[in-house]
């Protein structure tokens, strides 16, 4: 029924005339810009900060904690020459930026020390000096039952822990805190590819019934045959962008890897940031499996195609894009609703309430790939979960194809649902 | 019968509570212009749009080429609609052919069709570019261009003429004189009458739906006989209120069309007439196809 070389003609022209329009190009250099932004950004904001001169006053009663923080690192910590009155009188006139007041108890393991800040101490200060102090605190008490140096070490040694997962096939994989972040990312991607590309298809279908060419397109193929062209055609583009940020992504981490090592290694300040950058030292990326990667793709495909078969009708149906709110309304419901469940299913992706969510079809694209970056899924639940997002995109697109049909055509007025619903069933 | 192009038999296409198109039947020969006549909303475009497979009957069969509508015959069709429109941000090259792929022509045909026929409207020097750039009335043109550029052996166009000027007015209708001559069937979709008198060979008049008058333009005119007047004259036009059992159309500060109705005697108007103004011209003809028009459709009325 389908005449193969008109729906080739149209995919062809969907897909060329996108590739060629500016909003491709530049969406598909500023996405990855923008996500890499929002990456490195705070790491990026935070360095620049940490460049700022910061002193705070030590207010020590002990006597020699206060002079060994001092001795750490003299351009951070300065001995108080004050009262604590004093000093805070000083904090609220803005003179300091904070002072800790150390007492006596706490070389006996009680009492603590208290931070006083003007609110300007964000976590990295609160920490490092929490750190800081912990650590002179125990040497200073090591030092007096006169502990050997093997047990200063054994204290100060940290477990090395790891994460391994082991598949059916007995595959050890590494990490699943980054699978658990991969999961994430795609589960994130497809969904702002749904909404991206359902709009691309929506305005696609409105701006040829705006500008009136439908009419001449219809009395040449089929709707539905145009209907389907414009599907492929967006879906085509769609795997194209990935595939240009796929190569781009590999490249950048084959570059990237010693940047990343040399930037960070460049002078850590904290025990934490010592940590960060002997981890990213070691950081190479655990594999990413072959099944991760099909069902990524997969999925993606199968949740397009159902979403623009939907994003396609609500375009038929209405004459400009302010009037497609009401009518768009279920939908971004439908593809937000997962959204709120990504957390549950990625902590825990083999309870039954993320195994039934993921095999829904309006929130598998999203969900399923999540539980494949993180464990195994099961086969049949794969497969039934493909079989019945297909089923699911064949109804909807039926339908679709005969709300376009009646849509394209009507002009001044917009469609209620109940009306839609008519469209569907007419003859 | 045989040689046909169209045939319509009984068809009826409702759009919910509304009959838009109530059992038409017609035929339409090759090599002829038809006009499809009647106002907004008398079933016109609905029935153009079946002819086109755009859409289905309710009930009755549409026949092209001596198929039923489909796929198939949807390629040997032009179709310029009411309502125009092309993709804006595609090159005026690029886009006449994309449509003439779509209606089956090869890519290299498509391109040296599209060539004469932009040459031919002085249009090749826009080929590389966009149809957003070009103004409304070389937009006309190259519509009209994508509606012809694939040699197709029936031709729709539904109000042709609206918004374009006098000049590339009278070049559209020459070109489609030229097409009639060439042996294709033209439809001719419009409500201005003075442009159905000039092109058409037949007529189909549709009114809420129904075709109330369909055949041979004069024969249908001269079955109505000499009985409208046409007066050309200087002076105060009121008098031609006060002419009894007439139907005043076509007038102007200088001129009237005069129709008889029974009991009305020509002579007797030419002398009335003399009263008041000086005539200039006095002829006795067949009626207009706006008055067989208005005719029509009051005759649908009463019966």
């Amino acid at each position: 029924m389908i005449q193969k070389e008109k729906l080739l003609l149209i995919i062809q022209r969907e897909y060329m005339t996108r590739l060629k329009s500016k909003i491709f190009i530049v969406s598909t250099i500023l996405a990855p810009v923008v996500m890499i932004l929002l990456l490195v950004l705070p790491a990026v904001i935070q360095t620049m900060s940490g460049d700022r001169v910061r002193q705070f006053l030590v207010y020590d009663e002990t006597g020699i904690i206060g002079t060994e923080m001092v001795a750490s690192d003299s351009a951070y910590y300065r001995m108080a020459e004050n009262t604590p009155d004093e000093l805070r009188e000083s904090l609220m006139r803005g003179e300091i930026e904070g002072y800790l007041v150390v007492p006596h108890e706490v070389l006996d393991g009680q009492g603590k020390a208290v931070f006083y800040h003007g609110g300007t101490a964000g976590m990295s200060v609160t920490s490092r000096i929490r750190s800081d102090l912990q650590q002179i605190v125990r040497n200073i008490r090591l030092d007096r039952i006169e502990a050997s140096e093997e047990v200063k070490q054994i204290l100060a040694d940290r477990v090395q822990t790891e994460n391994l997962t082991i598949t059916a096939e007995g595959e050890e994989a590494a990490d699943s805190g980054f699978y658990m972040f991969l999961g994430f990312i795609m589960g994130f991607i497809i969904y702002g590819a749904m909404f991206g590309y359902g709009a691309v298809i929506m305005r696609s279908v409105m701006e040829e019934k705006t500008s009136r060419i439908v009419e001449v397109i219809a009395s040449s193929v089929r709707p539905f045959e145009l209907l389907m062209g414009k599907v492929i055609g967006v879906a085509l583009l769609g795997l194209t962008q990935f595939a240009i940020w796929a190569v781009a992504g590999a490249l950048l981490m084959v570059a990237a890897g010693p940047v990343i090592s040399l930037f960070m290694g460049s002078g850590p300040e904290t025990a934490q940031a010592a940590e960060a950058a002997s981890d990213v030292a070691a950081f190479s990326i655990p594999p990413i499996g072959p099944m991760i990667w099909i069902g990524f793709v997969l999925f993606f495909l199968l949740g397009f195609l159902i979403y623009s078969s939907l994003f396609a009708a609500v375009g038929s149906a209405v004459d400009q894009e302010s009037d497609s709110q009401q009518l768009q309304l279920p939908i971004i419901m439908l593809i937000i609703i997962p959204l709120m469940f990504l957390f549950p299913v990625s902590d825990d992706p083999a309870s039954t309430l993320a195994v039934t969510l993921s095999m829904v079809p309006f929130f598998a694209p999203i969900l399923m790939p999540v539980r494949m970056a993180v464990l195994q899924v099961p086969l049949w639940q794969f497969g039934l979960t493909i079989v019945l997002m297909i089923m699911t995109f064949v109804v909807l697109i039926w339908m679709s194809s005969r709300i376009y049909r009646t849509g394209i055509l009507m002009y001044g007025k917009k469609a209620s649902f109940r009306e839609l619903w008519r469209w569907v069933r007419e003859k | 019968m045989s040689d046909s192009i169209v045939e319509f038999e009984g068809v009826t296409k409702q759009f919910g509570d509304f009959r838009a198109v109530d059992n038409v039947s017609f035929d339409v020969n090759q090599g002829r212009i038809f006009g499809l006549l009647g106002p907004n909303g008398a079933g016109k475009t609905t029935s153009i749009r079946m002819l086109t497979y755009i859409l289905k009957p309710d009930s009755g069969s549409i026949r092209l080429f001596g198929t039923p509508v489909g796929s198939e015959t949807q390629a040997r069709l032009g179709y310029l609609p009411e309502e125009r429109g092309l993709y804006k941000k595609m090159k005026v090259g690029e886009q006449l052919i994309y449509l003439c792929r779509l209606r089956g022509l090869t890519r290299q045909d498509a391109r040296q069709r599209i060539r004469l026929w932009l040459e031919r409207f002085d249009a090749y020097g826009w080929i590389g570019k966009e149809v957003g750039e070009l103004s409304k009335g070389m937009q006309q043109k190259i519509q009209f261009v994508a509606t012809i550029a694939h040699d197709p052996d029936c031709l729709i166009f539904d109000e042709p003429f609206s918004g374009l000027d006098p000049i590339n007015s009278e070049m559209l209708k020459e070109v489609i004189l030229e097409l009639r001559d060439a042996g294709k069937t033209i439809f001719f979709a419009t409500h201005r009458m003075e442009q159905v008198e000039q092109l058409c060979d037949d007529i189909a008049l549709f009114h809420n739906g129904k075709l109330i008058l369909n055949g041979n333009l004069d024969q249908i005119r001269s079955s109505y006989g000499h009985n409208s007047i046409r007066l050309r004259f200087t002076g105060d036009s009121r008098f031609l209120s006060e002419l009894q059992n007439v139907r005043i159309n076509n007038r102007s500060t200088n001129f009237a069309e005069i129709r008889l109705l029974d009991g009305a005697d020509d002579q007797a108007i030419l002398s009335q007439a003399q009263q008041h103004v000086r005539v200039q011209g006095f002829e006795l003809v067949q009626p207009s196809i706006q008055e067989i028009f208005i005719d029509s459709v009051s005759g649908e009325v009463q019966g």
